[in-house]
This record gives structure tokens, sequence and C-alpha cells, in this order.
């Protein structure tokens, strides 16, 4: 008895042995921490911000949060710091709309350095319950290991919704709305393909979304607020890719269009607008109130054009009467990215309708291979854009989208390493203010990131857990049955 | 006393019929079949890593699956593999042979090993399904030794939930097999066999524990010459010697292809384009290349497959020609094709050397962090690590000097095949590309563009 006795102490010591931060000498610089969340806005209910040192030398690192009332918060670890969940929430809590000050200390070889403290700003704005995501390698042609993930925003959870371990093919496009996985859409690709549709959290169908009259399967999915329609494109899509550029891949399409597909009729609306040969249309998405449909537009090369760097997506608009379900006669051009030699892709309006968040590259639709990609702000009430420069980094920042309460913005960027997608988090104020994009926390953001060799690929927003049966669907998706979409012309 | 010694003696033989087993055993892995094990070692990376490693015990099977991964790492080094397949496979014959006391039928214990012998045969036959094989008898020997009643109950109770954790379920989901889809039925069969062979001997146990002595010693030879045979048979010879070009192919042993191919031409699109290389590697391929099999084009460079195994010596073939934006593309996919999910440690080595040559340090960093996790990886990745930003140290490596000089300056867009003018722009970029001059010129001869050639001529001459 006496040995378990003295074993459990020893463990108990070993455990909460801690080294006092003690002879440090005082840096002048505010750290260098790795993910950066130095000066970042949070939402109110964001997972602990874990980090590391940048320099891998760091034998220990040391962390402080004080707020204004007298509260601390204090961890202490050999690669990263890990905050108590309970107790970083409740410090989180106290100090809504305040700012928080964090202390780090590093133990290196030569002994500890404290830093120049630095901020962390907790926005009363909240942010939806978690993210969805696919993870995959960024690859070129072929995949390995798949599937389509959610993340708990407020804590380190995450749960796979369906993995291609479950069926034989490629998962995309997941897409809910506002963050409402009661209506979903979700593509299955290869021999089992289709698309999954779910409405008003009734059954999931598996869909043939390929009819004779448009171009192939529908892809970019995006709900109408009233739930009763999705917008689609059609697009033929290659890949090449680049002997000697810093860009790898170049994915491009050789015809594209749109079109709505009624969930309750079970018929696409088709537009002669929106499905003209000489254009290619790309990525529609619903304004806020439902009435307009945004999407990108280019001028479509000549047969046998190998002048990928030539085409340019314009941001377009065209009305859309969700009563009837008719489109506009006219298409305007919102944002004339061609004349600025740029193109215009991943066009999302926030749903308080104030902003059009977009991704700006030199050339193309697929800006993820873009190094150069940024996201702009449109000011829908002024019809101004802007570069999102707090948010943007020196690489690639593409996919994103709005959180519910219009608020928080999710955004994919290569910044880590040039190729793996990360997700990033920034906020974004009635006014249009941009904040320091953070990215998603983990419980050891190093070892996490460093472990992991996937994409996150479109990151987006959801209320709650995904009402997602994953053993269900793959039986939905192995079985031969699928129901065909109709078509309505206008 | 006499009876002693009789005993005595027989139990030496039968250790001797088990070490002559795993002699025999040995010496096929390790002098006809090593190729088979270096291909296995390509198809997976075993990473010291408690994320890893916990990601593949969690699963029902998990035990004996990162048991078969941690010994196919050792398959780099085709003998240790070798005796390692050995020695699992005269453990499982020990265990099976103390399911039961045979008698004059002792050579049926060497049934189920010799079926795992034949499973392992296929190249995609995973090492998971031998410990999944020997931990389901171990298990059973466990059981056996606890004394009858209570006791054996409530241990076999325990038992079985703990080994389907560690074997999985024994029909279906496990990793025993790199194809998903296929029913590893050799596997069944040993298993049914190591459980079928000594409950059919307890039950005819008057029968066989008669003394017949000459049937005792000459059964378990005549198996293994009968079951020996049959192995041989069954052997993919073929197969071997396709990966044996692979191989070749990845340690860059120029030399020695050279002289197997002129030992046996290759007949193979894996054989030829190895061959293809090795010889414009030594500056033979313009000279010699119709004195070996040709395969036109696809010979030479051939279309890249949606496949793990065949874009690999293609891959090597476009790392070696300064192609290395292709060389990584190739890699990438052919890693993406390994069916069961895993990576491989042939392949995050030329990741990271591609996206070293292409100043990729980030990217290349991720790959040699994950080499270095490795037992035989690890050393490389270190060396590799100290390069990583270091402009002045790359520029002065005999490889990734010289290939970051030949690779492309002038952008284009590539697909699956492989052009005359990309192998034009190739050479014209550094003349003193001696590979791509071999191959723009082989790529003549192979479509009969003799206007090509000539103006190619002209174009030198003028240089």
């Amino acid at each position: 008895m006496k040995q378990v006795l003295y074993i459990l102490i020893t463990l108990l010591l070993f455990v909460s042995c801690e080294e006092k931060v003690c002879d440090a000498k005082q840096e002048t610089a505010q750290p260098q921490i790795y993910p950066d969340y130095v000066g970042v806005t949070v939402p109110v209910n964001i997972a602990p911000l874990n980090f590391c040192m940048v320099d891998e030398t760091a034998l220990l690192v040391d962390a402080v949060i004080t707020d204004s009332h007298g509260h601390n918060l204090h961890s202490q670890g050999e690669e990263s710091v890990d905050f108590d969940l309970d107790d970083w929430h409740s410090l989180l809590a106290q100090n809504c709309g305040d700012s928080l000050l964090v202390t780090v200390s590093a133990k290196f070889a030569d002994g500890w350095h404290t830093y120049s403290p630095f901020s962390i700003y907790v926005s009363p704005d909240s942010i939806d319950y978690g993210i969805c995501y696919r993870l995959i390698e960024p690859g070129y042609e072929v995949w390995s290991k798949m599937g389509i993930y959610e993340r708990d925003l407020s804590s380190f959870d995450e749960r796979a919704l369906i993995e291609n371990t479950q069926f034989e093919g490629c998962v995309n496009c997941h897409s809910f709305n506002r963050g409402n996985s009661a209506d979903m859409s979700l593509h299955i690709r290869g021999p089992h393909g289709a698309t999954l549709l779910r409405q008003n959290g009734g059954p999931i169908t598996a869909y043939n979304t390929k009819t004779d009259l448009t171009l192939g399967f529908c892809v970019y999915p995006y709900w109408h607020p009233s739930g009763r329609y999705i917008a689609y494109s059609t697009n033929s899509t290659s890949q090449v890719f680049h002997s000697a550029d810093s860009n790898r891949i170049e994915v491009f399409d050789t015809a594209s269009d749109l079109q709505v597909y009624d969930v309750e009729n079970n018929e696409l609306l088709l537009s002669p607008l929106l499905k003209q040969d000489s254009i290619y249309e790309t990525y529609p998405v619903f304004s806020a109130d439902g009435r307009s449909l945004y999407f990108c537009a280019a001028t479509a090369l000549p047969e046998g054009s190998h002048e990928l760097d030539s085409i340019r997506y314009n941001l377009c608009r065209i009305d859309f009467d969700p009563a009837t379900g008719h489109f506009g006669n006219r298409i305007d051009t919102i944002i004339h990215a061609e004349a600025m030699q740029k193109s215009v892709s991943f066009p999302r309006p926030s749903y308080d309708g104030r902003f059009l968040c977009y991704t700006l590259s030199d050339y193309g639709q697929f800006s993820i291979w873009h190094h150069e990609a940024d996201l702009y702000l449109l000011d829908l009430a002024t019809g101004q854009s802007r570069p999102m420069t707090e948010a943007n980094s020196d690489d690639t920042e593409s996919f994103h989208n709005w959180s519910t309460n219009s608020r928080w913005l999710v955004l994919s960027s290569r910044r880590d390493d040039g190729l793996f997608t990360r997700p990033y988090f920034c906020h974004v104020d009635e006014k249009g203010a941009v904040t320091k994009a953070f990215m998603l926390p983990q419980r050891n953001p190093r070892r996490f990131y460093r472990d992991r060799f996937f994409s996150f690929n479109v990151p987006d927003f959801i209320i709650g857990p995904t009402d997602f049966d994953g053993r269900k669907v793959s039986r939905i998706i192995n079985d031969e049955f699928r129901e065909n979409f109709r078509v309505r012309q206008s | 006393m006499k009876h002693f010694t009789h005993q005595s003696s027989f139990f030496t033989i039968k250790a001797l019929y088990t070490l002559l087993f795993g002699v025999a055993v040995l010496l096929f892995f390790g002098l006809a079949y090593p190729h088979h094990l270096h291909y296995q070692e390509q198809y997976q990376l075993f990473l010291f890593d408690s994320a890893y490693l916990w990601d593949i015990v969690k699963q029902p099977g998990g035990v004996a699956d990162m048991l078969g991964r941690f010994c196919t790492q050792f398959f780099l080094f085709a003998w240790v593999g070798a005796l390692m397949i050995a020695v699992l496979l005269m453990l499982v014959q020990l265990l099976v042979l103390r399911l039961a006391n045979y008698g004059w039928l002792y050579g049926l214990s060497f049934v189920p090993s010799f079926l795992l012998w034949l499973f392992l045969l296929d190249e995609n036959a995973l090492m998971g399904g031998v410990w999944a094989v020997l931990l389901t008898l171990l298990a059973i020997n466990v059981c056996l030794l606890m004394p009858k009643g209570w006791g054996r109950r409530i241990a076999i109770l325990i038992i079985i939930p703990i080994l389907y954790w560690m074997v999985g379920p024994a029909l279906s989901g496990s990793h025993y097999h790199r194809y998903p889809t296929v029913t590893p039925s050799l596997l069944y069969a040993t298993w049914l066999s190591a459980i079928i062979l000594p409950l059919l001997v307890r039950v005819c146990h008057k029968w066989v524990s008669a003394s017949r002595p000459l049937i005792s010693h000459l059964l378990p030879l005549l198996l293994l010459i009968v079951m020996g045979t049959f192995v041989w048979k069954n052997a993919n010879f073929k197969a071997e010697k396709v990966m044996q070009y692979d191989f070749m192919a990845r340690y860059q042993q120029w030399n020695r292809i050279l002289e197997t191919i002129n030992a046996e031409k290759p007949n193979n699109q894996i054989g030829v384009t190895v061959q293809n290389l090795a010889l414009g590697m030594r500056g033979l391929l313009v000279d010699h290349l119709f004195e070996y099999r040709q395969n036109g084009i696809a010979g030479l460079l051939p279309d890249v497959q949606r496949d793990a195994t065949s874009p690999l010596p293609t891959a090597e073939a476009f790392y070696q020609l300064g192609m290395i934006n292709m060389a990584q593309r190739t890699v990438f996919e052919a890693q993406e094709s390994i069916l069961d999910f895993q990576k491989s440690g042939r392949c995050y080595k030329r990741l990271a050397q591609t996206n070293l040559i292409n100043g990729n340090y980030e990217v290349a960093r991720k790959y040699l962090l994950a080499l270095k996790k490795t037992l035989f990886y690890s050393e490389w990745a270190d060396e590799t690590l100290q390069l990583l930003g270091n402009e002045e140290a790359i520029a002065q490596h005999p490889e990734y000097g010289r290939l970051r000089q030949l690779s492309y300056t002038e952008d284009y867009y590539f697909g699956d095949s492989v052009t005359p003018e990309m192998l034009e722009t190739l050479f014209f970029n550094h003349t003193e590309n001696r590979l791509a001059y071999e191959y723009l010129v082989a790529y003549y001869m192979l479509t009969g563009d003799r206007d090509s050639y000539e103006k190619l001529l002209l174009q030198l001459q003028e240089k």
C-alpha cells in the first residue's frame, strides 16, 4: 500500500513539475510565436490559442495571460503552452470586449528570456459552433485518403463526417445553407458519383445532376437563403502543370455555365444569359436577400488556345426572382477585374448584405494554386472595393466564407509553408474594418500542422454539430439508385 | 531409457526440421525474392511517432497491422526482411505444433506456415496478416496453458475481445492485403488449417499416436519438398525481375543495370524504361538504342499512369534529366495511388529533394521532419535538413546543384505525356545536359523524325 502511495506522489510531483521563470533577461521585442497570435482579435468562444516559440531551440515556453480585473491564466510547456480549456473560456467570458495581456517567457540554453507583452482583443461578437472542411493532400489529379470533417471551434474536437475509406471515390463541395446542415449538398465523384442533397432536415437523397441540356455534373453549390434553391455551375475542368513557375498547377475551365436548382420541384432552372458559349460563368452565389445571383464570368478562350494567363474573370450579377425562379434579362459587371489585369474568384456576400468578399489573382479562377491571390472586400453600399491587407499575407489566400452573424470570416491561406492550406479567421466590423487573421487553434499547433499532410479544403462555418450518419450515407452512396435532375428552361 | 533416447532424438530432428524450414524461407526471400521485400518497404512509412502509432493501434486489427508495418520497414535490407519472415513462419509452425500431439503426422504442423509462405508470394500481401495468425495462435496457446475449468473459460472470455482488438475481424476490414477489395483467401486458409489440423489430430488421437517412426520422419521431408515445389512454382519471378529494375533505378545502380540488361534484355515497360535511363546516364543511349528491345517512346518516357508502381522509374528519369516539376508530380501521384493510403519513404525522400531543388524549403522541411521519425531515413533527413536555405551548399552539392542548374528556366504547361519540344527546351536551356541530348535524339530515332534530328545537328553546328 505504501509503495502505491509513493508511486502516486511521485507521479503527482512529476505531473505538476513546472519550472519557475527566474533571472529572466528582459527582451524589448515581442515574442516570435507560432502561430502568430500577437495582437489578434478573437471571438469570445474560441478554443485556447496555444502556441510555441518560432525558435525551436527553446527548451521551455511559459505564458501568463492577465486581464484588467487581476485575473490570470498560466501555462508552461516544453514545446507548446496548453491552456486549460475551462479556465480559458471563463477568462475570455470575463473579458468580452476587452483586451488580455500575454507575457511570454522562453527558456533557452542561456537561461530565461521574457518578452515584451502583447495583447489579444476579445471581441463581443461570437463565432459559429464550428467549421466543416475537406482534408486532402494538396496534389495533382490522384487522391489518397480524404474526407469531410467538422471541428468544434471552442475546443480541439474534430470529427469525420465521411471518409473515402467508406466508398470508392472522392468527396467534395460540401455546402450548407448559412451553416445549417438541415440544408446540405455534397458531391461524390468516381464510380459511385452522385450529389447528396438534404432539405429542411429531411432524408438525404442521391441525385444524378447531369442532364442532356447542361454541360455535366453540377458543382460549386450555394444555397438560397430560403432553402428552396441551390445555385450550381457546370464546368468542363482541366489541369495542366507548370514546368518552371512558383505556381505548380493550373486548373481551368474550357466551358462552364450556371443554373439554379429548385429543390422543391426537382428542376434545374436555366437561362440563356447564364450559359453562353463565349463566356465562362462560374462560382454562383445568392445575395443576402436572395434577389440577385453573383457570379464570375470570363471571355472564353478561342478553341485550341492555351493562353490560360489571359483568362480573367469579372464579378457579375443578375436578378433572380425567388417567387417564380425567373432570372433578370441583364447582366451587370460589378467588378471589372479584367481591366485591372486581374481575375475574381469565390465571391461570398456577407449574410447581412453589407459586404462581399472575393479572391483576386492574376488570372484564372482556381486561386488556391496562385501564390499572388489575395482577399478583397467589396462594400455593397458604396461599391468600393479594397484589399483586406490586414488579413492577407505574402502567399495564397483563397476560399473564404462568413459566419452567420457576418462578423467573422474563415479564410484558406497557404502562408504557413506555401503549399498546405490552413484555416484562418479574421473579424470584420460593420464599417468594414478588418483585423489580423489568426490560425485555427490546436492543442499543440506545431506538432499538429507539421504532422498533418492535408490541406483544409473549403472551410465553411457550421452552426452546430452536423446531423450526418456517415455509415448510412455510405450505404446511399454505394447503392445504385440516383434520382435524376429535371430541367426547366426560362 | 531407450524410449527417452528415442523421444530426445525425435525432438532434435523436429528442431532440425523447423530450422531447415526457416533456412529455406530465409534463402528463398534473401536470394530469389529480395526485390519483393524492397517493393513492400517502399509502400509504407513506419514512423516512431505516438500519433501515427495510435492511429494504427486504435483500429480493430491495429496491433497486428502495427507489428506488420514495423517488420516491413526492415525490408529495406532484404536479408534482414528474409530473416524476419523466416523467424515468424518458424514461430507459427512451433505454435501450431504445441496445439496437439501430432504423433507420426508431425509434418502437418508445417502446413499453416507453408500457406503463409504462399500468401507472402503476393507483393501486396501484408505482414499484418502473418502477425494476425501468429497472435491468434499465441492466444490459443495461452488459453490451453490455463487449467481446465472456470479459469480457462474466464481466460477465453477475456482473450477474445483483446484478440479482436489485436488482429481484427477475421473476414473483413483488416489490414492484411494492400487491395482493400481483395479477400486474402490464403490467409484464411492458414487460419483454418492452424485450427482444424490440431483439432483433427486431437480427435484422431489414438490413430496418430501409434509409433510409425519412418513415416514420422519422412512425412515432414515429403511435405517440405512438395510444398516447397508448390511455393517455387507459384512464385512470380517475372514480377521479381521488374522489381529488380525498379530497385536498381531507385539506387541509381547504372552499371549493375547495364550488366543485367546485357545478360538478359528486358521485355517489360519498367525494364525498358530503366534500361534506357541507365544507357543514357552512361552516354550510351544514342549509340546503342536499337541493340536493345524498345517500346517506342513509351519505353523512353512513358505517359504517367495512375498507379503506384509504373510511374516511379519514369519519375527517376525525369529527375535525372532535370525535369524537376515533372518528377515531383509523378512521384506525388504514385504515392497517392498507394491503395491502402500509406505513404512511402522513397517518395517522401524524392519529394523533399524536388522541393529543395525548387527552393520550397518549408515544404521540403515537412517531408524531412517526417523522415526524421523513421529508423532508416532519419540520418539522411538530418543531413538534408542542414542544406535547407543554404544556397551556397546547395549550389555546391553534386546532385542538387547540378539538377538546379539543369532544370527549366522557361515556363510551359505539361500534362501526362512528354513531347519532343519539352526535351528540346530542356536541352537548349543547358546544352551540357548530356542526358537531355541522349533522350532527345533517342526520341527522334524512336519516332523516325529525321527532319528534327537534322535540324538539331544544324543548330548544334551553329552553336
